[in-house]
């Protein structure tokens, strides 16, 4: 019996929020997924948590359409683009590689402060590379998406930017916020 | 029908440099969410979203222009990222709606 190659389609999409709040004692950076538009403030034990950002985003499964079998993704914060803000930084440096090869490079965040200590798995990210490499003409270009881990040291200088739908009220395009 | 076909017919402004490709279906949305999770490849994506942001959108899921409508102003910084990843920004005076209309009316449909 031959193993699949699986062709991967979106699966349980849901639209949301992504919450980006930080602690005004210990400046900590925390996220999650939320059904809801919430601008809340609040205490919890030492902290006073006020919300940095909110944007409009989504979740999703994998599922290959041949096994049926699925993947999800409800780890998955976010893909971040890499703005060259630090020219050390191995995603920059691998971006800079891969431009020549038509390979476009997004980072993968997992929620924080959880994924900084269990981050999503590479085998998820090759899971992910693979379907969007699927959804496009490859023979033009290609996606790889890597893990923020490999921002290392630079996260907090990181000015990289998330896909995430931020001011869509707005007549003219918003400065976007520093996050990390 | 390729990216100059329909650059010519419906009179769209050029913002961009890149490669012109064959263009298959239209995708309106001005969220970049409902464009990763439902824009095809080959895509015209129609929308009068103008940040940056819509270029790393319209990249990963391989769109073949994005079209701003309504004659909304694009900042250069967006420009420069599109020149840079070979994506293609259109632009026209048309509102969204108009604009569908004489896409539709050359033959191309939703994805």
């Amino acid at each position: 019996m031959t193993e699949c190659r699986h062709r991967w389609e979106m699966a349980n999409i849901q639209f949301g929020f992504v919450v980006f709040e930080r602690c005004s004692h210990c400046n900590e950076l925390r996220t999650y997924f939320s059904l809801e538009d919430t601008w809340d403030e609040y205490r919890e034990d030492g902290c006073q948590w006020s919300i940095v950002e909110n944007a409009q985003t989504f979740r999703f499964d994998l599922k290959c359409r041949d096994c049926n079998r699925q993947e999800t993704f409800e780890d998955l914060m976010g893909l971040l683009y890499c703005t060259s803000c630090q020219a050390d930084c191995e995603v920059e440096i691998l971006r800079k590689t891969s431009e020549t090869e038509k390979i476009f490079v997004l980072v993968a965040f997992g929620f924080l402060p959880q994924a900084k200590t269990k981050p999503i798995p590479q085998r998820k990210l090759d899971i992910l590379t693979d379907y969007f490499n699927q959804r496009r003409d490859t023979s033009r270009s290609k996606i790889k998406i890597v893990s923020f881990n490999m921002i290392g040291d630079y996260l907090s200088r990181c000015r990289g930017e998330f896909i995430h739908d931020v001011g869509m009220l707005s007549q003219e395009p918003e400065e976007r916020k520093r996050l990390l | 029908m390729t990216t100059k076909d329909v650059i010519e017919k419906v009179g769209l402004k050029s913002l961009s440099k890149f490669e012109h490709r064959e263009v298959q279906g239209v995708f309106v949305s001005d969220m970049l969410s409902d464009v990763m999770a439902g824009a095809k490849s080959g895509n015209l994506w129609v929308t009068v979203q103008t940040h940056k942001s819509i270029v790393p959108a319209a990249n990963l899921v391989d769109v073949s222009a994005v079209i701003i409508t309504s004659g909304k102003k694009v900042p250069q910084e967006t420009i420069d990222l599109a020149n840079q990843h070979n994506i293609a920004i259109l632009s026209t005076d048309l509102p969204s709606f108009e604009l569908v209309g004489k896409l539709y009316g050359l033959g191309l449909v939703s994805s």
